[in-house]
């Protein structure tokens, strides 16, 4: 009884520290930058709700939203990789929602049956410290990582968690592929990487700061995050869009099913991908809009000078191998880079 | 009619234990022999595959690191438990009562303190590499090396507190006698003191390595690329193979148990009988002067060492956000960070998430350990209650990994004796996970003060005619009230700093301190997180002062030996 007693002076004690706002909750890595600013804005155009964010992996955010599947606390779910959006329109755990602007978003980076909506592209390219690395001696292209000049100086963000990481493994191999190879030579790829990787980052965060103190001079990463870091902390960094293409991933936006706070959902959707804030989206935070109604002429000039060759990426293939590659690149690749012989 | 109220009492409790702690281990092992919906043994061929030596690489590590765990944890604890025993010297009082803060650290706490002190941007290796002029960070603190280091910082406490406790019941005249026979130094040590402590440092050297071996925070900010088998749980979970996690977990389960086997055997033998009459003296080992310098030197050293982790944090803790990237300190200062945690609701709610977790997991640890301890000890014969003791506090040697994969495949769905609803993704999943973890410290603190209470009250009180319920209102109730306590005390600690199984199970509403301030880390908040840091420590300080406070005597350092001593 006592016990009971003292239970329910504790939920009270809970309850006060409730805000009486009623909460959308967001699954997103998009980082505190962005997050902060677009919780707070929407806040002030929607006073009596809460945006409640939870900064984490993209992959994260898939194993989260898979674990709560009978018992959903997410409501939105920003930011992606589409082999991930896709992957979880598979198993059945997103909720279908077309906005009004669908079409001005191409076929190809959408979801095909509404469950999902490309927000941003994100090209993958290569980072380089510029106060150690002059940009004539920065990698060119994804082979150059290889080179034994790089041993130790390359720094990686632990693959498993980012969907950014995942695609770019993946699609090395599937480069591997499309150049008469197979799985294996993929692999052995990526152990060439390895045996050059000083590190894994467990986040984002630790690989700008690995990068930023010189532990690292070279890594891989979205083009996007990179702008910010370099607009928003100084941080000496440059990029390099690979010669052989950039595997142009589309980063996307979908609603949770079985939301408990649909009306909600669907307004942070909105207002999210709306024009204003897509513009806002790139030029604060260097996110590049697939809406194509978004006239060019508005966007940051970075953007628009911008020259990407897409690598030619096959994303059934990649969808449909990723968990396994992923696997087996935990398995037979992380730290096993000594093994591999040859350049 | 007599017996109607115990009956139920039991079947309640068996019916809870089966429900709430059987089944969800069941279900994980049954998740285990799947593979694509269908029973197969795969994911454990795929455990053991000697083409995949992902798995066994970390199955290795783990165990290699438990090794140098147990090996330097117990030298370190040893050492300090002789020095503080044994030898005088100033300042002796003030050694003894810090050299347990270790245990009061959480384990994300204790080692990103680790880290910002000896990892390879922290501040000694930064310092010795401006003396050095060298081009990295010299001596840092990374990968197996970094983990070992952890885990001796943090588990060398159970060795000393279990040696201390009995070198401190070393009868002198077993000293004087070997001296008599003409004994001394390192002979006596050896042929007098260790086999004295052989129970305790055994007890010590299994639970060293079953948390070594459960270890997921030290692998996960330390080892860099290097595999663990904790680590290979949640990634595996991560990479959506829910199945080959199980298997993973039940390995990690049986390794686990199989070790708590051991110090359940020999941390329950009795002290040697002695033939000594009246109260024992005090053993003391003449110790050689230089010996003597050196282990004393040795011990302040290692306090430094011990401290210097704790200092840091709370020197972060005021640190200006932003502030702190390539200076070897940083160079401004703030109370900002604790005027916001304060002030600033969404910042408070991971303090009171981790408050409201623990007072629950502390009441519910109590009602079912209570009563399950009490129920235990009424079990026909020595067997059946040593049973039953056994069974009820397996849980405690099951890691923290494992329990969170255990309870999200069992509980993923409703179930209708958890009210109907899934706990997964709820704020009650928190409080379980934490129940399960912990309430077998306060059946055994209940159990060994069961074990000394005096039968014959409860019989003069079955003579007088009081009933079942004021039997243990009035009689049992107060004898076991101070084991009780301390049971609460270590649940209320455990549970507050909790990192393992919530940051598998959490939800934004539910998030705890240790979440948040890995949260806050990657967001590259140091202040805040070392803020939140600091706060956990005075808050677990606080409550390992309770037991003093409401009149039990003895310093704090006493009351956590006590505890320690009746939890194992």
């Amino acid at each position: 009884m006592r016990g009971a007693s003292a239970a329910a002076v504790l939920l009270v004690v809970a309850g006060c520290s409730g805000s009486g706002r009623s909460p959308v909750v967001v699954y997103s890595p998009h980082g505190k930058e962005m997050l902060s600013a677009f919780a707070h804005a929407y806040e002030e155009r929607y006073p009596g709700e809460e945006v409640q964010w939870l900064d984490m992996g993209s992959q994260d955010v898939l194993d989260r939203i898979r674990t709560e599947k009978e018992n959903p606390q997410a409501d939105v779910w920003w930011g992606a990789p589409m082999t991930a959006f896709d992957q979880a329109e598979r198993e059945g755990l997103l909720e279908r929602y077309v906005p009004d602007w669908d079409s001005a978003v191409a076929v190809g980076e959408k979801s095909r049956h509404g469950y999902w909506e490309g927000t941003f592209l994100t090209p993958e390219v290569i980072v380089y410290n510029t106060a150690r690395v002059p940009a004539a001696d920065a990698p060119k292209d994804w082979d150059d990582l290889l080179a034994p000049a790089w041993k130790g100086k390359v720094i990686i963000r632990s693959p498993l968690a980012s969907g950014t990481m995942r695609v770019i493994l993946c699609a090395m191999i599937l480069r591997e592929i499309g150049r008469g190879g197979d799985e294996e030579a993929g692999l052995s790829w990526l152990r060439r990487l390895d045996r050059n990787t000083k590190s894994y980052a467990a986040d984002p965060t630790q690989l700008y700061l690995a990068i930023a103190r010189e532990e690292g001079v070279v890594t891989v990463w979205d083009l996007s995050d990179v702008m910010i870091q370099i607009q928003t902390n100084g941080y000496p960094f440059g990029y390099v869009v690979p010669a052989s293409g950039t595997p142009l991933m589309t980063d996307g936006i979908a609603l949770v099913k079985g939301t408990k706070h649909p009306e909600a959902a669907r307004r942070f959707f909105e207002f999210v991908t709306s024009r204003e804030s897509l513009l806002r989206q790139a030029r604060e935070f260097a996110r590049i809009p697939t809406r194509a109604d978004i006239p060019a002429q508005d966007l940051p000039a970075w953007i628009a000078g911008l020259h990407l060759r897409p690598l030619p990426v096959d994303y059934d293939t990649l969808a449909a191998n990723e968990k396994r590659w992923m696997s087996l690149w935990d398995e037979r690749v992380r730290g096993r880079g000594h093994d591999e012989q040859g350049e | 009619m007599k017996r109607a109220g115990p009956l139920a009492a039991f079947t309640l409790l068996v019916f809870a234990f089966m429900m709430y702690v059987a089944f969800p281990l069941a279900m994980m092992a049954g998740e285990s022999l799947k593979a694509g919906g269908v029973f197969s043994f795969h994911q454990y061929a795929s455990l053991f595959d000697p083409a995949n030596g992902a798995n066994s690489e970390a199955i290795l590590n783990s165990i290699f690191v438990a090794v140098l765990s147990v090996v330097f944890s117990g030298l370190l604890g040893l050492c300090l438990a002789f020095v503080v025993t044994q030898v005088e010297f100033p300042g002796k009082a003030v050694v003894a009562r810090l050299a347990i803060l270790p245990i009061a650290l959480p384990p994300l706490v204790g080692v990103i303190a680790f880290r910002f002190v000896f990892g390879s941007s922290g501040l000694l290796p930064r310092i010795l590499q401006g003396i050095l002029h060298t081009a990295n960070p010299v001596l840092a603190l990374e990968g197996i090396p970094g983990v070992v280091i952890v885990h001796v910082y943090s588990f060398h406490v159970y060795t000393y507190l279990f040696c201390a406790a009995a070198l401190r019941n070393i009868d002198g005249a077993l000293i004087d006698a070997a001296a008599g026979l003409g004994s001394r130094g390192w002979r006596t040590f050896r042929k007098v003191i260790l086999p004295e402590l052989r129970p305790a440092l055994l007890a010590s050297a299994a639970l060293t390595c079953m948390s070594s071996m459960a270890s997921f925070t030290a692998p996960l900010l330390f080892a860099g690329e290097k595999r663990f088998l904790t680590l290979q749980i949640f990634q595996t979970k991560l990479n959506g193979d829910v199945n080959l996690a199980a298997a993973q977990s039940v390995l990690l389960t049986f390794v686990s148990l199989g070790l708590y086997a051991v110090m359940m055997s020999v941390g329950g033998t009795p002290q040697t009988a002695r033939g000594g009459k009246g109260v024992a003296r005090r053993g003391v080992l003449p110790v050689p002067p230089i010996l003597r310098r050196l282990l004393v030197g040795g011990t302040f050293l290692l306090l430094l060492a011990e401290l210097l982790p704790v200092a840091m944090i709370v020197l972060l803790s005021f640190v200006r956000e932003g502030s702190w990237t390539t200076q070897l300190l940083p160079d401004r200062y703030a109370t900002q960070n604790y005027l916001s945690l304060l002030g600033e609701r969404k910042m408070l709610e991971p303090l009171l998430n981790s408050l409201l977790c623990a007072g629950i997991a502390v009441i519910g640890s109590i009602l079912f350990g209570v009563s399950a301890a009490v129920l235990a000890s009424r079990a026909q014969g020595r067997f059946w209650g040593k049973a039953a003791n056994i069974i009820l506090t397996l849980p405690y040697a099951v890691p923290g990994t494992v329990v969170a994969i255990a309870l999200i495949v069992s509980f993923n769905i409703p179930r209708w004796w958890t009210g109907g609803m899934g706990l997964v993704g709820t704020f009650w999943i928190l409080p379980f996970a934490y129940i399960m973890r912990e309430y077998p410290v306060v059946v055994r603190s209940v159990t060994a003060s069961l074990e000394t209470m005096d039968g014959s009250l409860l019989d003069a009180a079955d003579g007088l005619g009081a009933s079942a319920w004021k039997r243990f209102r009035s009689v049992l109730l107060p004898a076991i009230a101070p084991a009780i306590l301390s049971g609460a005390v270590l649940v209320a600690i455990a549970s507050l700093g909790e990192f393992v199984s919530s940051i598998m199970l959490y939800t934004y509403a539910s998030r705890p301190v240790s979440v948040e301030i890995l949260a806050q880390l990657r967001q590259f908040n140091i202040g805040a997180a070392s803020a939140y840091a600091v706060c956990l420590m005075l808050l677990i300080l606080l409550i390992l002062w309770i037991p003093s406070f409401l009149g039990r005597g003895g310093s704090g350092r006493e009351n956590v030996t006590a505890m320690m001593d009746s939890s194992f």
